[in-house]
């Protein structure tokens, strides 16, 4: 490690030496609230070159001294152009006023030909104030639902949590709210995420090319960071929707300083339910909501030093309750993380920070019958460090490194059953306990005016400890089960590898390039699932002596274009990803208990492979705004234990996938929004026949995975009625009458959900009615749908 | 445990189901091949019985013709005990010899008196009965195909204590109890069946099959419903599932091997599962080979008599 790190600075002392150069450096920060812009750029003119600020807003530049033009640009920012004259190290930190709108024509600056000339490969970026103009559902913005609408991005079903990318399963998505990690981003089985669209600033999604600073899982990153809070004023924003209501408070705890944000958000379904069931109703009590609260703050400590903490709880509690069966169930799950962070800057060229997390999910389902109680959890509780070095010898060069560790703490299964006062034996609590590490490093240099490359190396260990049982199982009646047990700190499995990743932009003429990559990861963390559709009684399993670790590879190649002045981008994208070591239960598999088994034992293990192209056609500017991205792709298993050990279709499985997502904006009042999505039906599998045994009906299921349900499509509109931002007062100086921005501002956001009423299929099962045995018996496939058209409004407020 | 943790899968499902729109649909579901199904079994001093059928494509017709249709009778049908060896005569319900009825019924479920005008085969060993300890191997010649399956007679396990006691606030209505001391060093796995005293055929409790996972070496109590109580239309619902002061039973606790026991715990799952795609799908893993589904069983029983008082 030490001749690694060793070797890195050598490296990087040789890139920054050389002719006379000086340092330019500092933030780039938005002028009304001075929160940092994540995705602002310098530019400088005379040397056609540049350089793109980090998640905190840090820039850093060298270059030759001398006169120069800096352009300080954002997307939605008006840019400001500064002349600087470099003689020695600079530190210029910019504060950017939003740009001016025009009606009919908004022309923003700042990343306009990024989908060209940057070497990131399958990256998508979310600007929240386009997500907030889009048709939401039951007038709850979503990101997630909106990054659903991206090519390569899908939504296993309504109704399904998570989400894939280009055929990876929704755990081998790395989910991180301002560096922690969400291990359930949904809330209400997938319809909501966990994000509250008032509390998040940016978006970020890595479907391919992911760098090496990013790792343990195989197909995606996405990285949501939470606003800072407002440094400069105390402000309130909220939404009161039919469903739900939120509220934001932030402000400043010491001006330019220190801020903190304060978001909460509720739903109250359960409070409508009460309204409709009556106290005499044999269902009474019975409801779902859910919850969540975002906070943070951050202090500028130094000029060099700034913390930041970021916490996020949420729950969903759902409830039903039979009185007169005497039969309740109560479900609550849900996420708490904190993440504590340290930015430093060594000097102009060296920035630092430093995380510590802390991430839970917990699932819990208690039900009860009469005298009968069961209880059932599982979850994951992690405990992070991480440090992230990024280095700016000089304008080619962009270097970081850094490393992390977390300790795991699952419980895949524990269960407890009592009958009035006998408690069973189902064995206690399983935890399975373990150590991550990865270290890293890369460089993006530009090898010449068109050529830019990404380069990276990512080693990675995993660590299965003790103390743990290991049962062996015996035949079921002559052998019976073993048991291998494990002290504190044993090592049980230990596994190791190394994960290169290269990426590179090559820049044609006519405002177009050309880039590829290939990424290699471990992931040592597996969800796996019982049914069809994903629940969040899915159960998060570590990598163990049994369970190794998976493995993956993805390989693509883009075309990027625009069009028209960078009023157009398109792009078309290939990929093919191969995948080992997946997980899945056994066929019949049920874990019940926590008595003489293990969780994985129940496990098979298999590979898998997608491959696809993506076409996406966006219009950026103008009054009209949108995209178009159609996806073909193919996803395959092949388990051995599975299906005959035959390939079959993934469930997310999907050939086609369009969506067509626009907005226009009308005038200063109105803004129109629709969104349209066609996918071919998942896949599932049912009984393809039946037959009887001592007088029971029994099925016997076709292949895995080889009913198709119907195509689902969707039209959602939106229209957004914004009150006047100005008002009109005279100026006592001059007498004329000018435009004052108004200290209270709102909106209505109408929208309509599935506006032509389709039934699209959440899931398919054969339905058997009637008395076999009396001769009136029944079979037939019943499709069941979610949501028919919903409209909603929602009230969105700012002071 | 395991059913119990299919109730909350079955519950998802059913809440799934209340709140949502369900319509009926026509869609392809590959994969049909018709089978031969086996449903035999043999137990201690008692013939094997064993009916062959065919399963059916999951679209085709669900109509009591169908069910009757499926049922095989071109068979052969051998059943060795590894010294002795018998073809199995085919007895036909159109064919039975007196004093039979009752039985037949029973076997197939259907009124003795609609049975009789049907033609509906059983393989049944006139010559030879289930002996503890042995191990009987069933071989099956069908349309050129053979299938082939084996199950010993283990045996069987006695209960410490029958009782029956009553349950709440009744006084007269009660469930039955047993009292069981399970082996330490071996893995069990068991059937229990009551009838009432004049009953031709024993009826399964709700949760029939069980296994020793959780009480491998120990001494437990358990109750258990009344199964008859469900089949009486006529009954108050208030007293489904209780045994009345006074009732005679015939209960029966059948030891089976272990295959044996993973069959019918898969059925039973698939049973309360309920088709729920919240659950893994479930074909049950048959002990036939050659291709067929379902079941040949031996099994160790042990019958008592118990006056609920």
């Amino acid at each position: 490690m030490k001749t690694f790190l060793s070797l890195l600075f050598i490296c990087c002392s040789f890139l920054a030496s050389g002719q006379k150069k000086a340092t330019i450096s500092g933030y780039i920060t938005d002028a009304r609230s001075g929160e940092a812009l994540g995705t602002a750029r310098i530019f400088v003119k005379e040397l056609k070159t540049g350089a793109v600020v980090n998640n905190y807003g840090f820039y850093s530049l060298t270059i030759p001294l001398g006169t120069y033009q800096v352009e300080y640009r954002c997307d939605g920012f008006a840019t400001v152009v500064k002349s600087v004259e470099l003689q020695k190290d600079q530190t210029i930190s910019i504060e950017l006023e939003m740009a001016i709108q025009e009606t009919k024509d908004v022309r923003v600056t700042g990343k306009r030909s990024e989908n060209v000339t940057s070497a990131k490969l399958g990256q998508m970026e979310l600007k929240m104030d386009q997500v907030k103009t889009l048709p939401a559902f039951m007038g709850e913005v979503d990101v997630v639902k909106t990054l659903q609408l991206l090519p390569g991005v899908s939504s296993v079903s309504e109704g399904g949590q998570g989400f894939y990318v280009r055929g990876g399963g929704p755990d081998q998505n790395l989910v991180l709210l301002d560096e922690g990690v969400v291990y359930n981003a949904a809330h209400l089985f997938g319809f909501f995420s966990v994000f509250n669209s008032d509390a998040i600033n940016s978006v970020n999604l890595i479907k391919g090319g992911m760098p090496a600073n990013y790792g343990g899982r195989l197909s995606s990153v996405l990285e949501v960071n939470m606003n800072e809070g407002n440094l400069k004023k105390f402000k309130v924003k909220g939404g009161i929707g039919v469903i739900s209501s939120r509220l934001t408070v932030e402000g400043p705890l010491k001006k330019d300083r220190g801020s903190f944000v304060v978001s909460a958000r509720r739903t109250y379904i359960d409070i409508l339910a009460k309204a409709v069931i009556s106290d005499t109703s044999p269902f009474a009590g019975s409801g779902y909501f859910f919850y969540d609260l975002n906070a943070k703050l951050n202090y500028k400590l130094t000029d060099k030093d700034r913390i930041y903490l970021s916490a996020y709880y949420g729950k969903d509690i759902f409830s039903f309750k039979d009185n007169n069966g005497g039969f309740k169930v109560e479900m609550p799950w849900g996420n708490g993380i904190a993440a504590l962070r340290w930015n430093h800057l060594f000097n102009s060229k060296l920035f630092l920070n430093t995380t510590l997390s802390y991430s839970d999910y917990n699932f819990e389902f208690a039900s009860s019958q009469d005298e009968f109680r069961v209880a059932l959890t599982s979850g994951i509780r992690d405990y992070s460090a991480k440090v992230d070095f990024s280095y700016f010898p000089n304008p080619k060069h962009r270097i970081k490194w850094g490393g992390i560790y977390t300790y795991h703490d699952f419980t895949p299964t524990s269960l407890s059953a009592q009958n009035d006062t006998v408690t069973f034996n189902t064995g206690s609590a399983q935890h399975l306990y373990s150590h991550e590490t990865a270290i890293y490093a890369l460089d993006e240099f530009d090898v010449n005016e068109a050529l830019r490359i990404n380069a990276g190396l990512r080693y990675s260990t995993f660590a299965h400890v003790g103390p743990f049982d290991r049962y062996i199982k015996g035949d079921g009646i002559s052998t019976p089960d073993s048991v291998v047990k494990y002290d504190r700190n044993d090592v049980i499995a230990f596994y190791q590898g190394l994960e290169p990743r290269l990426s590179f932009r090559y820049l044609l003429p006519d405002n177009s390039s050309i880039k590829a990559g290939y990424a290699y990861n471990y992931q040592y963390v597996h969800l796996v699932t019982l049914s069809a559709v994903s629940l969040p009684t899915d159960i998060w399993f570590p990598t163990t002596d049994q369970a190794k670790p998976e493995q993956g590879f993805q390989t693509s190649i883009g075309y990027f274009r625009n069009f028209d002045k960078d009023r157009y981008e398109a792009s078309v994208e290939v990929y093919y990803k191969g995948m080992k070591n997946l997980i899945e239960f056994k066929e019949g598999a049920l874990p019940g208990d926590n008595v003489n088994d293990n969780t994985d034992n129940l496990l098979v293990y298999g590979d898998g492979w997608a491959y696809g192209a993506e076409f996406f056609l966006k219009k950026t500017e103008g009054a009209f705004t949108g995209w178009i991205g159609y996806t073909w792709a193919k996803t395959e298993r092949r388990f051995p234990d599975i299906n005959e050990g035959n390939i079959y279709p993934a469930k997310y499985d999907r050939r086609h996938d369009l969506t067509l997502v626009g907005t226009y904006k009308l005038n200063d009042t109105w803004t129109f929004g629709a969104s349209f999505i066609y996918a071919t039906g998942n896949t599932l599998t049912l009984p393809a026949s039946w037959y009887v045994q001592d007088q029971n009906l029994l099925f016997q299921y076709g292949p895995r995975n080889s009913t198709r349900m119907a195509p689902y499509h969707r039209l959602d509109l939106s229209a957004t009625r914004y009150g006047k931002a100005y008002k009109t007062r005279t100026d006592p100086a001059t007498g004329q009458e000018i435009q004052v921005k108004k200290a209270a501002r709102s909106n209505w956001s109408f929208s309509v959900y599935n506006v032509y009423n389709r039934l699209n299929p959440f899931f398919l099962y054969v339905d058997n009615d009637g008395d076999f045995m009396s001769g009136n018996f029944s079979l037939s496939v019943k499709q069941v749908s979610l949501f028919p058209i919903i409209p909603s409004v929602t009230w969105n407020f700012e002071f | 445990m395991e059913l119990r943790i299919l109730k909350y899968l079955s519950f998802s499902f059913a809440v799934a189901t209340l709140w949502s729109c369900t319509k009926e649909v026509q869609i392809d579901i590959p994969g049909y091949k018709e089978q031969l199904v086996v449903d035999g079994r043999i137990e201690t001093g008692q013939p094997a019985i064993v009916l062959l059928s065919k399963s059916s494509n999951v679209y085709s017709s669900t109509n009591y013709e169908s069910y009757l249709n499926s049922f095989v009778d071109d068979a052969i049908v051998v059943l060795s005990n590894g010294t002795q060896t018998d073809t199995l005569t085919k007895i036909c319900t159109d064919d039975l010899p007196p004093g039979l009825e009752q039985v037949a019924a029973g076997i197939f479920g259907i009124p003795a008196e609609i049975l009789v005008n049907l033609h509906l085969c059983a393989y049944v060993s006139l010559n030879m009965l289930g002996e503890e300890g042995k191990t009987y191997t069933l071989q099956i010649s069908h349309q050129g195909k053979q299938y082939q399956a084996s199950s010993k007679i283990l045996t069987p396990i006695v209960p410490d204590s029958l009782y029956w006691k009553p349950e709440g606030n009744f006084t007269d209505r009660g469930f039955s109890w047993a009292k069981l001391s399970d082996a330490a060093n071996t893995a069990d796995a068991y059937l229990w069946e009551v009838k009432y005293l004049q009953d031709p055929q024993f009826s399964k409790t709700f949760n029939p099959y069980f296994n020793d996972e959780f009480f491998n070496g120990l001494t437990f109590e358990f109750g258990y419903e009344n199964p008859m109580s469900f089949n009486d239309p006529n009954g108050n619902e208030a007293y489904r599932g209780f045994y009345k002061l006074g009732d005679t039973i015939v209960v029966k606790l059948s030891k089976i091997g272990g295959k044996e026991y993973n069959y019918f715990e898969k059925k039973y799952n698939q049973i309360y599962s309920g088709g729920s795609p919240f659950a893994v799908p479930t074909n049950i893993p048959t002990n036939i080979e050659g291709g067929a589904l379902g079941i040949w069983v031996a099994y160790a029983p042990w019958i008592d008599t118990l006056v609920c008082q």
